[in-house]
């Protein structure tokens, strides 16, 4: 559906893409995942031929993706970060106004318009002007603005960004159905749960460059974390953290303002051996708990910090 | 199309700071013309204008030449009274002449202020002495021409006291209230520049989100441009008939002629806005800044500031008056209104449709395959 090969875009001196290969298949919802800054926008904008990019090439639908490409535009839908919806007119005319830049028949454009509203949840909305609708609704008007078409390939930049978590359940929810529906999906994003979530296929991205590509559990699959086991309220000396470091199994330990986090590699009885050790010192501890590895994890190992930094 | 064409003239109709400048703006101005001018000269024969002539030493036949000029106006446009130097400046210090007329063998004009007044014994000196130059070069260059010179010169007096006979004349004000006309045409430009920028998208997300369309780049470039000429026109409409209707100041009568100038006058400001607006490197602060550069500057040199700047232009560079849109859209209303020139006013009107299809087209090649540095 869409091939990027060797994408380079660069402001100045500053690499924004970096030799950017992508490979997308029809019906997947395809996830870039990266912290702000990574690229992820940047491709996008490459992608629909509206930024300029120093090197390489984009196929959409097997064709080269070019400004004037007004077949292939024709099957796309973009949900932009930035709500880009008509302030003067209401939430049906805006609908409406987007849906005719691609379908010219009206009867069509009519049930198009009313499936979009009523499926991003707006119909008792219709009449109302944007500046009167909550940031978690606006959110959705700009959502049905670019799917109201029904394209085959939905790009979708961060369009959870600053929503309730009402709406953006009822965004993921949507995103799911519609991809049940056919629709091949590219969702961006740097909240790694609703990637995880929703998306079939990731790719992690970081200063441009694609870090790892594969589903979530191939991605999970190629760190050493196993598990990750957080211990609150335990007051620890050095030695004993030294001690805890040389338990089987475990490859990292942090211990901060009475939290003590061990990450250990795949293997059984983890818990069992760590609540041993500290039982045996008789050290008291709080609350224990213990979690598979996560993008997260995925990222920090791949790339030495956290996702949300 | 037609979809496009309605939301886009709701967009504009609804956008109360929008129409405030385009539609109101330009009305309330009027109305503070028409107070500042007062109501009471409005549409009146002009007063013939009082002028002290001084005949200098010597007897040179420019000086009988310039002294028989004045004297074919005097009683139409202007009154002489032949004085002595001093007298006369004491009437001109008095107000009791307009300006004084040198009458030697190099004809001049001193004047103690500036205006309307001021501006017609300028013009008359200048017609004068433009005439008395093709004269002279005729008889230099081309002296067996010298009677068909000599004719064209009739015709055109002929003209103007066929003119004056009509009662076609000019009241000074009226003057204003084209330049008013044609600020309040030209002022479209801001609405296309505007639009232009809703379309790029680098400027604006409305902008990026239109650009990943599948609707032609010509065909969103048509329909901003039929959309937001049609709510100029109306505006410009609007404000000419408050003027000839409410303020009763009369444009000439030329109801066709003052359509076909308008509708002209708000196709050039659109497309040039559109031309502005296309510009993608400049942001939308700049563009604006280069609507008010091409709104003012024209303006200024078509004389709709200092009344006598487009007759200089005439005399040393008469093309710039020929592509500047606000000194043809200015010509045309005089050529409408009081020289009655219809030949001269279709050819202004060309001009300006020219202009508007070229600013389109090359709008249409900057923006058909763009792709933004950032967005």
């Amino acid at each position: 559906m869409v091939t990027i090969t060797n994408l380079v875009k660069r402001y100045g001196s500053l690499v924004a893409l970096d030799h950017l290969n992508l490979e997308i298949e029809e019906g997947e919802i395809y996830g870039l995942l990266g912290p702000n800054g990574s690229g992820k926008t940047t491709a996008i904008n490459c992608m629909l031929a509206i930024l300029k990019y120093d090197k390489g090439g984009i196929r959409i639908m097997g064709e080269e993706m070019r400004p004037d490409s007004y077949e292939v535009k024709k099957n796309i839908g973009v949900v932009m970060q930035n709500v880009a919806v008509f302030e003067q007119m209401s939430v049906w005319e805006n609908v409406d106004y987007f849906c005719g830049l691609y379908v010219t028949d009206k009867k069509r454009r009519r049930e198009l318009v009313e499936e979009a509203v009523r499926f991003v949840g707006l119909e008792d909305y219709r009449k109302m002007r944007p500046k009167k609708l909550s940031g978690g609704l606006l959110r959705r008007l700009n959502i049905a603005c670019g799917i109201a078409h029904k394209p085959k390939l939905i790009i979708m930049d961060e369009p959870t960004v600053a929503v309730d978590p009402q709406s953006r359940n009822k965004i993921l929810e949507g995103i799911l159905e519609l991809n049940r529906q056919g629709t091949t999906i590219i969702y961006t994003s740097h909240y790694m749960e609703e990637v995880e979530q929703i998306c079939t296929k990731i790719s992690i991205m970081d200063h441009g460059r694609v870090l790892a590509s594969g589903t979530k559990e191939e991605l999970k699959g190629m760190i050493k974390t196993g598990e990750t086991i957080t211990i609150e309220a335990v007051v620890l000396d050095e030695e004993q953290i030294a001690e805890i470091r040389e338990l089987p199994h475990v490859f990292q330990v942090t211990y901060e303002e009475q939290v003590l986090k061990i990450r250990l590699s795949g293997a059984k009885h983890n818990l069992v051996r760590i609540l041993h050790y500290l039982e045996e010192r008789e050290i008291s501890f709080g609350r224990v708990f213990s979690e598979l590895p996560t993008l997260n994890d995925v990222f920090l190992e791949i790339t030495g910090k956290e996702l949300r930094d | 199309m037609l979809h496009l064409m309605k939301y886009q003239f709701l967009q504009i109709v609804r956008e109360w700071s929008t129409m405030f400048w385009a539609l109101f703006f330009p009305i309330i101005l009027g109305g503070f013309f028409y107070i500042s001018f007062g109501s009471g000269n409005m549409g009146e024969d002009m007063e013939v204008l009082k002028t002290a002539v001084v005949e200098e030493e010597g007897e040179t036949l420019e000086k009988t030449v310039f002294l028989s000029f004045l004297e074919e106006l005097d009683g139409d446009m202007i009154e002489i009274e032949v004085m002595e130097e001093e007298e006369a400046l004491r009437a001109l210090n008095a107000d009791e002449a307009e300006g004084i007329f040198y009458a030697g063998r190099e004809p001049g004009l001193t004047v103690a202020k500036s205006g309307m007044e001021q501006s017609i014994l300028k013009t008359l000196l200048d017609t004068y002495q433009k005439n008395a130059e093709m004269i002279k070069t005729v008889v230099k260059e081309h002296p067996e021409k010298i009677e068909a010179a000599t004719l064209a010169l009739e015709d055109w007096k002929e003209t103007t006291e066929e003119l004056s006979v009509g009662g076609r004349t000019l009241d000074p004000n009226i003057s204003y209230f084209f330049a008013l006309i044609a600020y309040a045409a030209l002022s479209g430009m801001y609405l296309g520049i505007k639009e232009c920028c809703q379309s790029q998208a680098n400027l604006s997300a409305l902008g990026a989100r239109k650009s990943i369309t599948p609707t032609h780049k010509l065909k969103l470039i048509l329909n901003s441009f039929l959309i937001l000429t049609a709510i100029q026109f109306f505006n410009v409409m609007v404000l000419t008939g408050i003027v000839q209707f409410v303020f009763h100041i009369d444009l000439g009568g030329n109801a066709g002629g003052i359509l076909l100038i308008n509708l002209l006058g708000s196709m050039i400001s659109i497309s040039l806005g559109i031309l502005i607006g296309s510009i993608s490197k400049l942001s939308l602060g700049m563009k604006m800044g280069f609507g008010t550069l091409f709104t003012l500057f024209p303006g200024f040199l078509a004389g709709l500031m200092f009344g006598n700047m487009k007759n200089l232009i005439e005399q040393h560079c008469p093309v710039i008056n020929r592509i500047n849109p606000a000194a043809v859209l200015s010509d045309s209303y005089y050529c409408m209104a009081v020289y009655n020139d219809t030949a001269r006013m279709n050819r202004n009107l060309l001009i300006l449709a020219a202009m508007c299809v070229l600013c389109m087209l090359i709008s249409f090649l900057v923006i058909r395959r763009e792709r933004y540095d950032s967005i």
